[in-house]
C-alpha cells in the first residue's frame, strides 16, 4: 500500500508542465473586486483576487469543474468551467449575505441545496465553541455539559442516527452515548454542511436523522507562506486555547498544518458556584499534503485529537437524592482546578486519509480510503480504568461522477470494517466486528425552472460478536427523490427520503455500568432494522432586502430503537436502562427562517429562525423522551467596517435564543421551563492582520437548564454557564 | 531560507508547547473513603492507609482500587449519621466540597 501511495505521488511529479488560467472578478459596474474568494471545489483549492480583481492559477482545470466565487456582501456565483472559457465574473452587491438563512444557493460536498435540504455554516470564526455556533441554525440543538462534552442534535435525533463525516471519513467514536462528544474541534476547519433527514445516500443509508459533514480549509495557491496564530480565553471555564496554522504551496504541492492546545477549569454557574470536574484539556495536530498534476490529484491527511474530559455530576448516590450543593464548589482554585482528576474520559483519536481524484472528459473518478482509531478510556478510579476500548474504522469508497448536458450522475461503492476491542476485564459493550458494503446511484437533473433528483442505495451489514455467539447480517434498501420548481424569486421543493439503520452492537449487547451517564445499560439482542421515511417541503422567496424560508417536515420511523429507564437500581445507585424498540414513532415540525435588511440602513442584518418539533410514540401514545424544546433564534449583525472608527470596530452582533417551555415529556423525564439567552460579539481589526473578537455569553446571567442537557436530571437540573466573556486574538501571517 | 526557518521555529514551538503544557497526571497518592448510602444521601467515611496517614500510594492504592476489594470499618458516626460496621467498597476520587 505504502509503495502504491509513494508511487502515485512521484508519478504526479514526473512531468512538470505549467499552464495558467487567468480570470477577473468585477462588480455590477465593472469595477474590479479585490479579496474575492475563488474556490475550486473539485480541486479543493482557494484563490483570492488582487486589487485589479484578477486571479491566476497554474492549475489545469478540467471541464465541468465547479468554481465558486464569493465575497462577503456580494452575490455568490457558481460556474461550471469549460475549457477556453473566459473567466470574467460579475458579482452584484447583495444585502442578504448570511449563509444561515438558507436562501443562498450553493453546490457543496453533500449536494445541490436546491435539490435536497442542506444547510451550511462557515467555521472560520468561532465565538465560543464550534458546536454552540452550529446549534444557532434552525432545527439544530445540542447535548452538552459545559464546553467539555458537546454533540449535535438534528431535528430531535442524535447519536447513531446522525452520521458525522470529517473530510470524507465517517467518525466512529462510540457516539451511542450522550457523554461522548463530537470527537474533534474547529481546528483548521472551513465549514460544516448538514443534511436534515435521511437524504444523504452518498454518505450512508444509516443516517436516519441526518449527516454532518465537516471539511478542512482548502489548500491555497500562493508562493508565500501564510497562516495564523491565535489565542483565546473564555472566562466561563477560565479556559485558554492556542492555535496555529500554516499554508504553503509550491510546484503543484500544497501543504496545510495546524495545531492547538487548550485547557479549561470547572465552569461557573449563574449563582457563581462551579460545577465540579467540568474541566477539560485538548490537544490536536493535523496536516494535509496535496499534489495536483494535470488530471490527477492526491491528498494525504493525518489528524490527531486528544481530549481529557472530566465527567461532572458524579455521585454514588441515587440521583434523586443529589443536590446541586453536592456537586458544585463555592470557589475555584486556579492552582489545582485545572488538574485532571477522576472520573475522567481520556480520548485519543487518530485519523488517516488518502484520497485521489482523476478527471476525464466530463467525469470525476474518486477513490477514498480512511482509517480512524478511537481509544476511549473512562477512569473512575486512579489506577484501573472502568473501561478502555479501542474502536477502529477502515473505509474504502469509490465514486464516479459524470456530468451530461443538464444532468449529473453519481455511482459509487462504499465498504467499511469496524472493530471494537476491550482492554479491560470489565466491559460495558463487548468486542465486536462489523463489515458493511454499500452500493448507490444518484441522478440530478436541472433545467432553468425546475430540477429533480433521485437515488437509491443498497447496504449490507454483518455484525459479529463472538462472546455472545451472534453473527447476523442486515440488508437494507434506501432511496430518496426530490423535485423543485423555481419561478423568479420563488422556489418550491419537495423531498422524500427513506433510510434504514441496523442496530449497533452497543444497542444489542451493552451490559454494565456506564459511569459517564450514571446508568447501568442493558442491550437487546433481538433488535431489528430501524426504518425511517421523511417528507420535507421547502418554500423560499427572497429579494434584495427580505428573505423567507418555510420548511415543514414529517418523519416516520418504524422499529425505533430507544433506551429507556426502568424502576430498578443496580447496586442501589445506578438506574437500569434497557434498549427497546417501538413499532412506530413520528417526528414532525416546522422551520421558518427570515432575513430582513432595511433598505435605509444597509449595514444591518436581522435574521430570525423558528423551529418547532413534536414527536409521537404510537406504542405508548406519548411523546419521545428528549424531544427538543421549540425555539426562536434571532441574530442582528451590524457591519461597521466602512465607518472606519478609530477603535477599528468592524462588526457588532447580537444573538438571542428563546426556548419555549417543554412539557411534552415521558414518565420520569422532567419538564423544562422557558428561557432566554442573549450573546453579544464585537469584532475589531487592527493593522489589517490582527483580528480581535470579544464576546459576552449569557449576558443576562439567565439560570437555565436546556431540555437536552446531559446533566438535567442531576441535582434538580444543573444550569448552563452563567454570564461570561471571551476574547479571541488572531494574527494572520 | 526564511520560510524554512519559520517552519522550523513553528515546529519547535509546537513541540515545546505540547511538552510544556502537558503535565504528568499520574499522581501516586490519594485520599480514599468508603461510601455508605444513608437515608439522607451518601455518607463518606475517611479511611487510613497502612502507615496511618490519609494517603494511599502506589501498590496500596492499586490494592484498594482493585475490583471486588472491600474495606472493613467499625460502626462510625459522621455528623448526625451512623454508618453501620461492615465491609464497603473504597473510592479514591474527589468530590465537590460545597
Amino acid at each position: 500500500m505504502k509503495v502504491f501511495l509513494l508511487s502515485s505521488l512521484l508519478m504526479m511529479n514526473i512531468f512538470t508542465v505549467f499552464s495558467q488560467t487567468k480570470g477577473q472578478v468585477l462588480d455590477a459596474d465593472n469595477s474590479p473586486l479585490n479579496e474575492v474568494n475563488i474556490y475550486f471545489s473539485d480541486q479543493n483549492i482557494l484563490l483570492e483576487s488582487n486589487n485589479k480583481g484578477e486571479f491566476v492559477t497554474e492549475l489545469e482545470i478540467p471541464n465541468n469543474s465547479f468554481i465558486n466565487f464569493y465575497k462577503n456582501g456580494y452575490t455568490s456565483k457558481v460556474i461550471k468551467y469549460n475549457s477556453g472559457q473566459l473567466l470574467r465574473v460579475n458579482l452584484k452587491k447583495l444585502h442578504i449575505s448570511l449563509d444561515e438563512i438558507g436562501v443562498t444557493e450553493f453546490s457543496g460536498i453533500l449536494g445541490n441545496s436546491k435539490l435536497i435540504s442542506i444547510d451550511k455554516k462557515s467555521l472560520k470564526i468561532i465565538s465560543s465553541s464550534m458546536v454552540e455556533d452550529l446549534a444557532q441554525l434552525s432545527g439544530i440543538d445540542m447535548i452538552s455539559s459545559g464546553l467539555g462534552i458537546q454533540k449535535l442534535v438534528v431535528r430531535g435525533l442524535s447519536g447513531m442516527r446522525v452520521v458525522t463525516y470529517l473530510n470524507g471519513m465517517k467518525i466512529e467514536n462510540q457516539q451511542w452515548a450522550n457523554d461522548h462528544g463530537i470527537g474533534f474541534t474547529d481546528l483548521g476547519l472551513y465549514e460544516g454542511e448538514m443534511i436534515k433527514g435521511s437524504s444523504a445516500l452518498k454518505y450512508g443509508g444509516e443516517a436516519v436523522g441526518g449527516v454532518l459533514y465537516f471539511k478542512d480549509n482548502p489548500f491555497i495557491e500562493s508562493k508565500e507562506l501564510s497562516g495564523f496564530a491565535s489565542t483565546n480565553f473564555d472566562n466561563s471555564h477560565f479556559s485558554f486555547g492556542n492555535q496555529i496554522g500554516l499554508q504553503y504551496s509550491k510546484n503543484n504541492y500544497y501543504f496545510n498544518l495546524y495545531a492547538q492546545y487548550s485547557v479549561a477549569s470547572d465552569y461557573r454557574l449563574p449563582n457563581s458556584t462551579y460545577l465540579f470536574n467540568s474541566r477539560f484539556r485538548n490537544k490536536a495536530v493535523k496536516f494535509s499534503i496535496a499534489n495536483r498534476k494535470n488530471k490527477f490529484q492526491n491528498i494525504l491527511r493525518y489528524q490527531y485529537n486528544g481530549d481529557e474530559v472530566g465527567i461532572p455530576a458524579h455521585t454514588h448516590d441515587n440521583l434523586d437524592d443529589v443536590s446541586l450543593d453536592d456537586i458544585t464548589n463555592l470557589d475555584i482554585d486556579l492552582t489545582t482546578d485545572y488538574d485532571i482528576i477522576r472520573p475522567t474520559q481520556f480520548i485519543d483519536n487518530h485519523l488517516f486519509i488518502y484520497e485521489s481524484n482523476y478527471f476525464f472528459n466530463s467525469s470525476k473518478l474518486s477513490f477514498f480510503t480512511g482509517h480512524f482509531i478511537n481509544n476511549l478510556k473512562e477512569y473512575e478510579k486512579w489506577t484501573v480504568p472502568a473501561f478502555d476500548m479501542a474502536l477502529s474504522n477502515t473505509q474504502f469508497k469509490t465514486n464516479l461522477r459524470s456530468s451530461f448536458n443538464k444532468s449529473t450522475v453519481n455511482i459509487g461503492i462504499q465498504a467499511g470494517i469496524l472493530k471494537n476491542e476491550n482492554n479491560t476485564l470489565e466491559t460495558l459493550i463487548p468486542d465486536a466486528k462489523t463489515n458493511d458494503l454499500g452500493l448507490y446511484s444518484t441522478l440530478d437533473y436541472e433545467k432553468k425552472s425546475y430540477g429533480l433528483s433521485a437515488g437509491f442505495r443498497i447496504d449490507s451489514k454483518q455484525i459479529s460478536v463472538e462472546e455472545n455467539n451472534y453473527d447476523q447480517s442486515f440488508t437494507s434498501f434506501s432511496s430518496s427523490a426530490g423535485l423543485y420548481f423555481k419561478q423568479q424569486n420563488h422556489l418550491l421543493r419537495l423531498t422524500y427520503s427513506g433510510a434504514f439503520r441496523a442496530p449497533h452492537f452497543a444497542e444489542l449487547f451493552a451490559d454494565g455500568v456506564h459511569h459517564g451517564t450514571n446508568r447501568y445499560e442493558i442491550g437487546n439482542a433481538n433488535l431489528k432494522l430501524e426504518k425511517g421515511h421523511q417528507f420535507d417541503l421547502k418554500y423560499q422567496w427572497s429579494n434584495d432586502h427580505f428573505g423567507l424560508v418555510l420548511n415543514p417536515f414529517s418523519q416516520n420511523i418504524l422499529d425505533f430503537i430507544s433506551i429507556n429507564p426502568s424502576d430498578s437500581l443496580f447496586n442501589n445507585t445506578y438506574r437500569i436502562y434497557n434498549y427497546i424498540q417501538y413499532s412506530k414513532v413520528t417526528l414532525s415540525g416546522f422551520e421558518m427562517n427570515m432575513h430582513y435588511h432595511p433598505h435605509s440602513f444597509h449595514n444591518i442584518h436581522l435574521e430570525q429562525s423558528y423551529s418547532f418539533i413534536s414527536t409521537n410514540n404510537y406504542d405508548d401514545n406519548s411523546v419521545l423522551s428528549q424531544t427538543p424544546s421549540n425555539k426562536i433564534k434571532t441574530g442582528v449583525k451590524l457591519n461597521l467596517e466602512k465607518y472606519n472608527y478609530y477603535i477599528k470596530l468592524n462588526t457588532f452582533s447580537l444573538y438571542h435564543l428563546y426556548s419555549f417551555l417543554q412539557d411534552q415529556v415521558v414518565e420520569n423525564e422532567t419538564i423544562t421551563n422557558a428561557y432566554s439567552v442573549i450573546n453579544l460579539a464585537l469584532s475589531f481589526k487592527y493593522f489589517n492582520k490582527l483580528n480581535i473578537e470579544l464576546g459576552i455569553q449569557n449576558l443576562l446571567n439567565e439560570e437555565y437548564v436546556p431540555h437536552l442537557s446531559r446533566v438535567k436530571e442531576v441535582g434538580g437540573g444543573i444550569p448552563n454557564p452563567g454570564r461570561s466573556f471571551n476574547i479571541n486574538l488572531k494574527y494572520e501571517l | 531560507m526564511k520560510k524554512t526557518n519559520l517552519l522550523t521555529v513553528t515546529v519547535i514551538s509546537l513541540a515545546l508547547g505540547f511538552s510544556s503544557c502537558s503535565k504528568d497526571d499520574t499522581v501516586d497518592c490519594h485520599e480514599c473513603h468508603v461510601a455508605y448510602d444513608g437515608p439522607n444521601g451518601e455518607i463518606e467515611v475517611e479511611i487510613s492507609a497502612a502507615d496511618g496517614g490519609e494517603d494511599f500510594c502506589g501498590t496500596e492504592l492499586e490494592t484498594v482500587e482493585a475490583p471486588g476489594y472491600t474495606y472493613a470499618i467499625p460502626q462510625t458516626i459522621v455528623g448526625m449519621d451512623t454508618v453501620p460496621a461492615g465491609s464497603y467498597a473504597v473510592h479514591c476520587e474527589e468530590h465537590a466540597d460545597h
